[in-house]
């Protein structure tokens, strides 16, 4: 029955992934650059029409659209990305090269984000009307507010210039010896600036979630029988926890967005800084893959956070077992 | 009573400084784009207010200016978004079927696409100017307005009202116009206002990463991509002002939103 979920999920997740390749090819196919003369890079006037096409042929990309993308399809799936237009090297390397920065800087906000907004959002929703609860709502929506890269910028001025603490950019020391010390300290803004944005909004979210389970008739039931507090409060917050996931999984993406440009503010090499560079040299293979990598990140991400809610919910699973 | 008065409050904030914004030709001390290299990293002061910036141009002209342009892009895209948003959802939401279902799943898929990356692909090959600017952001962010609508629509059409009509023979555009549409206004006008906000922050980031609108144009991104490196020689003002604003601009509306929105949210299901 499980596998039987599982594999239901993971359908879906792959025609999205189908869904989200054929728009990344076609955006690109559409775009007016010359592939060649990108390729050639600043020499592109001094290329005639007949260099034009050889490198046309080379690359194949004389052929119809519908067949570049079935032959780019194909090669995807075998692991083969292409090869970058800029740096030669297979794009599957180095997006290899650059995922595990990303997945670092990606876990270590998720997971205080989410450790944070669930201590913060059942502690403010159990306590109504309280002063936690009361600022709480007050900082999400002014958290929500702060362009985080200009917070990013304002950490960089201080930390950084006055003070001469931290790296203000990089994800290693070039003089390092990459060790773990030395990536903590990079890691330290970029992840920071990431978790004070968003931790209000989560947070706000659960209390919300709390205060409305609370209200709850079973609840209510429940404290005039003299059930215990602590097992009050622990069938709320399971209970609560979903709408909470399930806003955690619809953001995501955007989520995921924000982190792209944190990368590039604080030169983090991940694949975000790698995808706003090749959108300026119009490396295609490379923003391509970028982008599909992206879209796995994301939608396995997806897919674990509807496994904890299958995991955590009976009702789901009940529900599974009809279909 | 209280939570009016705040609402009044923020909804004079914004309203004086979308004022400010589109009346900058008579409020700014000079024109937004003059340099005077023998003034650049001027700190604020008396004869420029916040300071200037690396060309020597004044702050305060250049946060006036600017804001008419974020808030322009901003403001269109929504508009356009809305237009999208309005039609996707009403087709999928009143039709239903396999043919709501495959807009769902299709919008869905979209979704999991970070739209930053859609608009960086897009802002590769087209002109950037502000419409293009304005266009591209409205084609990327009409999703959760779709979705809402979507959701209006299914709950407005199955009640009692609604199906009178139907009964009655009233003209279909009568009901999707007439009944389901206008029901459905509360809920579409806070999605679009925090659309707007949410705009905002994308034009911010886009001229941030350099992507945006033109750099010889002003914008608060735009100024605040000129600070990264402004800042480095210490010149805090350049990037702090801009940043303020944006901050204040998108606070007003989130208050605004949650003002609105909260003793009728569980009607909304927003």
């Amino acid at each position: 029955m499980t596998v039987k979920w599982i594999g239901k999920r993971t359908m879906i997740g792959v025609v999205t992934l189908l869904i989200v390749s054929f728009l990344s090819f076609f955006i690109m196919q559409s775009a007016p650059g010359d592939s060649a003369s990108a390729f050639y890079g600043g020499n592109a006037q001094t290329l005639n029409n007949a260099e034009k096409e050889r490198i046309n042929q080379v690359f194949a990309l004389d052929r119809p659209l519908i067949s570049q993308y079935g032959a780019w399809l194909n090669e995807t799936i075998k692991g083969n990305l292409g090869f970058s237009y800029k740096e030669g090297r297979p794009v599957a390397t180095i997006l290899m090269e650059r995922l595990p920065n990303t997945l670092i800087l990606f876990g270590v906000s998720l997971l205080f984000i989410i450790s944070g907004s669930l201590w913060l959002g059942v502690s403010a929703g159990m306590k109504p009307d309280s002063l936690l609860e009361r600022s709480l709502a007050t900082i999400s929506v002014m958290s929500s507010a702060v362009p985080p890269f200009w917070i990013g910028i304002l950490f960089i001025s201080f930390f950084s210039v006055k003070l001469g603490i931290l790296p203000s950019s990089g994800s290693a020391d070039i003089a390092g010896n990459g060790g773990l010390v030395d990536k903590l300290r990079h890691l330290i803004m970029p992840a920071l600036v990431i978790i004070i944005t968003h931790v209000g909004i989560y947070a706000r979210f659960l209390q919300e979630s709390v205060k409305a389970e609370s209200r709850n008739y079973y609840v209510t039931v429940a404290r005039a029988n003299g059930v215990a507090e602590r097992t009050i409060q622990k069938g709320i917050v399971r209970n609560a926890i979903f709408p909470y996931l399930n806003y955690l999984g619809m953001t995501i993406p955007s989520f995921f967005g924000g982190s792209i440009i944190i990368e590039s503010l604080f030169s983090w090499s991940g694949l975000g800084q790698l995808m706003v560079k090749s959108v300026a040299t119009k490396d295609f293979p490379l923003l391509m893959g970028g982008i599909l990598l992206t879209g796995v990140i994301v939608i396995m991400t997806l897919i674990i956070i509807d496994f904890i809610m299958y995991v955590l919910n009976p009702r789901l699973r009940r529900g599974a077992y009809i279909k | 009573m209280k939570t009016s008065k705040v609402l009044v409050f923020w909804c004079i904030t914004l309203g004086l400084i979308i004022f400010m914004t589109i009346f900058s030709q008579f409020l700014s001390p000079y024109s937004p784009n003059d340099m005077n290299l023998d003034e650049v990293y001027q700190p604020p002061g008396q004869n420029h207010l916040l300071g200037t910036d690396h060309l020597g141009r004044d702050v305060v002209s250049r946060l006036l200016e600017g804001g008419k342009v974020t808030l322009f892009v901003a403001g269109f895209s929504v508009l356009l978004s809305l237009v999208i948003g309005v039609i996707y959802g009403g087709i999928s939401g009143y039709i239903g079927g396999i043919v709501d279902t495959i807009m769902m799943r299709i919008l869905e898929a979209l979704l999991t696409i970070p739209s930053l990356i859609i608009i960086m692909a897009f802002q590769m090959f087209l002109q950037s100017d502000m419409w293009s600017m304005a266009l591209i952001l409205g084609i990327t962010s009409w999703l959760t307005t779709a979705r809402i609508v979507r959701s209006e629509f299914i709950r407005l059409k199955d009640l009692e009202f609604v199906k009178m009509a139907n009964m009655l023979g009233t003209p279909i555009l009568k009901i999707l116009f007439g009944h389901l549409l206008r029901n459905s206004i509360p809920a579409i006008f806070i999605v679009t206002l925090f659309g707007f906000a949410s705009a905002i922050f994308m034009e911010v980031s886009l001229g941030f990463l350099g992507i945006g609108v033109p750099p010889e144009i002003p914008s608060w991104g735009n100024m605040l991509y000129d600070a990264q490196n402004d800042i480095l020689v210490g010149a805090w003002w350049i990037g702090l002002f801009p940043g303020i604003l944006i901050f204040i601009t998108i606070l007003a509306i989130n208050f605004i939103g949650d003002g609105l929105r909260s003793p009728k949210r569980r009607r909304l299901g927003a």
